[in-house]
């Protein structure tokens, strides 16, 4: 019974801050480029009108579940971030996960949407496919340093632990390991799909996208799924760098604080080439992650 | 009398299933002078034998498809009866001779094959023989040590008679598994191999190199029970919370993982690609044996049972696709998904475990091996580790590309019909064992790791559930995963069939949003042959790519010819020169004694 009530609003909690924080993104990215822009709630419209488009083409069954387990990706990996700290609800199932499981769970939705991809048989979108597993090898190794820095201070992988170490401003992990916060930084904004490393799925770029072939009502799952685990990711952050939350209005501003962070960022600085985003992050982000290693492990 | 013949031979291939169901007590057999032969079954050699157990009937079935191929069966009966000779051995000497049949009988089935070249075939001998002649000097040091050829841990040794033992053991096991750069044989052998012994040779034969591994670290004084105390760890001190010498095993590990990763993504051939997508998965195990602690052990035996289960399934699957088009290049493949459907799950079940996605078990070893590098705070080779791992979703993912999906790109693809039954049943009972393995990690770990972890003198990992993998950092629930997934997946299906409108399906392959033009038959639209090619902007992955370890063999030879020249330049010819650099040397000598105080 628990469940019931706890997993729909998970579901709904990142799809309503999903829509509400790229509303925002487009309006402050207008205002920086001193246009109106969209209402804050054009991302909503956009991704209803395209669920209640009328017609839809497949190019088969492995095409039609590919998207499927795209969006049953983004559910599972939301279900198994805590959303909120000493507390029953939006717990979902994690306590039955940990954070490694979370970081894989994160790309299993997109390999399995890349079957989809090549079975449509268009050669751009798995052109897209490969850049962005491309993107994603070169980001997984700075992220995952951080995240292992993270894990080794607390000597556990689980988040809810990590959650429930830091209960003061003085403890929050970006207070007590700034470093591992510097180092993830960077991909994290890559695997958020953010400028300047978005060259996967950029609307400039959506020729040589993975977003190729899909319209209609798969446009707007693929959309929906995108918010959602855009929001489990900011979720996950603010669980294991600022403290977790204790309860929602809590947990908005914090996700929030770090969203305007990402966009600040991403809105200055032009968009990376594949190869350059993976040799950066093998460059700055790792070499950074090298000097946190020998810092704090090996001089310790 | 073919039926017959092949009916000895699936008997045969369960042989070593038999020997570990009914084996107990040890066997002695008195050799000459003092020395025994002794033949046990220990858990460590067991949990091997597991492996062969399994994987000898599941890569004989497809066998049984060619007519009249009695001699391969007779060597692969010999194969079988060397692994079970080398696993239940109780001394070295056993177990080199184990180790000698399984290298002949599987050098004369390579030979078997009408595609092996001399290179590949001199490669592969000379290779081995190198391995077999370490181990056998290996062997020679024990006995100088110790006195004698049972396996035991030796009592007393110092670091120097360490290194002796343990050199050329490890030389012997490591060119088995395939380390860069003593991997030469695996590539080509692999790939030239009879397509149906592909399998043998990657899930079975390489195994035998990490029993080798492990069995070594057992050698030492502590053995791995000693925690850092003990082991490689007493020998030669600790570097962070892992044995110092481990961390030079771990990191000959990843960097094998890493350049394979990378020479596996830069295939044109299937077969090729999965023999060093298989370096690359032996060299996760070899770093795990490095870390050496209870939950690295833990996680290479679990590794190796997933990559025995899931190269066995890809060896077969692609073994099928080759019988029924003829054709193992990746260009020349595509769109099977609808003529191979059970190929093409048998090779979706195969890539998720090879990229350790979760909910397959692929994913519950590599959790493991990760956290024992955490455990051992060795963060940089977990880093490593972890690009060798996320760069294996590209070759994954063009296993799957390139021959199902896309294009048919030849007139064989467009016909090709399902594998046949005897490639199926094994696929299927493959795929199912890996599905079993997924959801109940914790079981696995019971039934299959902690017998060893015990019997090794390791604390056991343990599983408070079938489902649970629990280790002191923390678990996770393959049940829950798996439920949460597919309960997910049926509710997302459904309420998408709820949504109003209509589902069109494209009217022809060529029905393609392409950049404004109209695509046909003549319009180049598969990507198999090119993915990858991208990477090499990458300045790193270049350089990787840019060498070879031929080319590193060559480099040699060009450094010694170099420094020979180096000496030859000294022979000028003149007889003076030669007793001037004498007389030089004798009072250089000289001055260096007196400088000492020696005279």
């Amino acid at each position: 019974m628990h469940y019931l009530l706890d997993i729909p609003a998970m579901i709904a909690t990142s799809y309503v801050l999903g829509f509400l924080f790229y509303g925002f993104y487009r309006q402050y990215n207008a205002r920086i480029q001193r246009r109106w822009g969209p209402s804050i709630f054009q991302n909503l419209y956009d991704n209803l009108k395209f669920l209640f488009k009328s017609e839809t083409l497949s190019h088969g069954p492995m095409f039609f579940f590919g998207p499927m387990i795209i969006v049953s990706g983004a559910v599972t990996t939301v279900l198994f971030i805590p959303f909120l700290k000493d507390s029953i609800w939006l717990q979902g199932f994690s306590q039955h996960g940990n954070l490694i499981l979370i970081i894989y769970l994160f790309v299993l939705g997109p390999l399995g949407n890349a079957l989809a991809v090549g079975s449509s048989g268009n050669p751009f979108g798995v052109m897209g496919v490969t850049r962005g597993l491309t993107r994603l090898m070169g980001l997984e190794v700075p992220f995952f340093l951080g995240l292992a820095l993270v894990m080794l201070q607390y000597e556990t992988v689980s988040v809810h632990a990590i959650m429930a170490a830091q209960s003061s401003i003085g403890e929050w992990t970006l207070v007590t390991n700034p470093i591992a916060f510097l180092v993830i930084l960077l991909p994290f904004i890559a695997s958020m799909n953010a400028a300047p490393f978005d060259v996967v799925g950029a609307p400039q770029e959506v020729y040589a996208g993975p977003r190729v072939e899909f319209g209609g009502r798969f446009l707007g799952v693929l959309m929906t799924q995108n918010m959602m685990l855009s929001v489990g990711k900011l979720v996950l952050l603010v669980d294991l760098f600022l403290g977790g939350a204790t309860n929602l209005f809590i947990l908005i501003a914090k996700a929030f604080a770090l969203f305007l962070l990402i966009t600040s960022i991403s809105a200055v600085f032009p968009r990376l080439k594949t190869e350059q985003a993976v040799d950066f992050f093998w460059k700055v982000p790792l070499g950074l992650g090298v000097v946190g290693v020998v810092a704090t492990v090996w001089l310790q | 009398m073919t039926a017959l013949v092949k009916l000895l031979f699936l008997a045969a291939s369960l042989s070593p299933a038999a020997t570990l169901l009914v084996w107990d007590g040890a066997l002695a057999w008195p050799l000459f002078g003092d020395v025994t032969l002794l033949f046990d079954l220990a858990p460590l050699s067991a949990f091997f034998l597991l492996l062969v157990a399994l994987g000898a009937p599941l890569a004989a079935i497809p066998m049984l498809r060619d007519d009249a191929e009695w001699p391969t069966y007779a060597l692969y009966a010999l194969l079988l009866v060397g692994m079970q000779v080398l696993l239940l051995a109780g001394d070295f000497i056993g177990l080199f001779v184990g180790w000698e049949i399984m290298t002949w009988s599987s050098y004369l089935l390579l030979l078997r094959s009408p595609r092996t070249t001399l290179a590949t075939a001199q490669s592969y001998i000379l290779l081995n023989l190198l391995s077999a002649f370490a181990l056998l000097g290996g062997i020679l040091v024990y006995y100088s040590l110790t006195g004698g050829f049972a396996i035991q841990a030796v009592a007393d040794l110092g670091p120097w008679q360490g290194l002796a033992l343990i050199g050329p053991l490890a030389l012997a096991f490591l060119i088995k598994v395939g380390t860069v750069p003593l991997h030469l044989w695996v590539p080509c052998s692999y790939d030239e191999a009879p397509d149906t012994f592909s399998a043998v040779l990657s899930a079975l034969l390489s195994k035998m190199g990490i029993y080798g591994l492990i069995l070594l670290l057992t050698l030492l004084p502590g053995g791995l029970a000693g925690g850092l105390s003990g082991g490689l760890g007493g020998l030669y001190g600790h570097l962070l919370d892992g044995p110092a010498a481990g961390y030079v095993l771990g990191w000959i590990g990843v960097i094998t993982s890493i350049v394979a990763t990378f020479k596996a993504i830069a295939q044109e051939d299937m077969k090729r690609l999965l023999a060093y997508s298989s370096i690359a998965q032996v060299g996760y195990i070899t770093t795990a044996i490095g870390v050496g602690s209870s939950l690295a052990i833990g996680g290479a035996l679990f590794h190796a049972l997933v990559h025995t289960l899931i190269k066995l399934l890809l060896f077969t699957t692609i073994a099928g696709i080759v019988l029924r088009t003829g054709l193992r290049s990746f260009k020349d493949l595509g769109r099977l998904i609808y003529r191979m459907p059970i190929s093409f799950f048998g090779v979706l079940i195969g890539i998720i475990g090879l990229a350790g996605m979760p909910p397959l078990p692929g994913f519950a070893s590599k959790y493991l091996i990760f956290v024992s590098l955490i455990d051992a705070r060795w963060l940089l080779l977990l880093a490593a580790m972890i690009l060798s791992s996320t760069a294996a979703f590209l070759y994954c993912y063009r296993l799957i590309y390139a021959p199902f999906l896309g294009h048919a790109n030849s007139p064989q693809a467009r016909t090709a019909t399902e594998a046949p039954w005897q490639y199926l049943v094994p696929e299927v009972v493959l795929m199912g064992l890996l599905v079993a393995l997924g959801l109940f990690p914790g079981l696995g770990v019971r039934l299959f790791v902690d017998p060893v972890l015990t019997a090794l003198g390791l604390t056991p990992l343990g599983s408070p559930s079938w489902g649970e993998l629990a280790t002191p950092y923390g678990g996770y629930d393959g049940v829950v995963v798996m439920a949460v997934f597919g309960g997910a997946f049926v509710v997302v299906t459904s309420l998408f069939f709820l949504l109003r409108g209509r589902m069109r399906q494209a009217a022809s392959p060529y029905d393609l949003s392409y950049a404004g033009e109209v695509p046909d038959e003549t319009t180049p639209l598969h990507y198999g042959a090119g993915m990858g090619r991208e990477l090499r902007r990458i300045p790193l992955v270049a350089w990787i790519l840019g060498h070879s370890t031929q080319g590193l063999y060559a480099g040699l030879v060009r450094q010694t010819q170099a420094a020979a020249g180096l000496l030859a330049g000294l022979y000028s010819g003149r007889p003076q020169v030669w007793i001037l650099l004498a007389v030089l040397v004798f009072a250089a000598a000289l001055t260096v004694q007196l400088l000492a105080g020696g005279i």
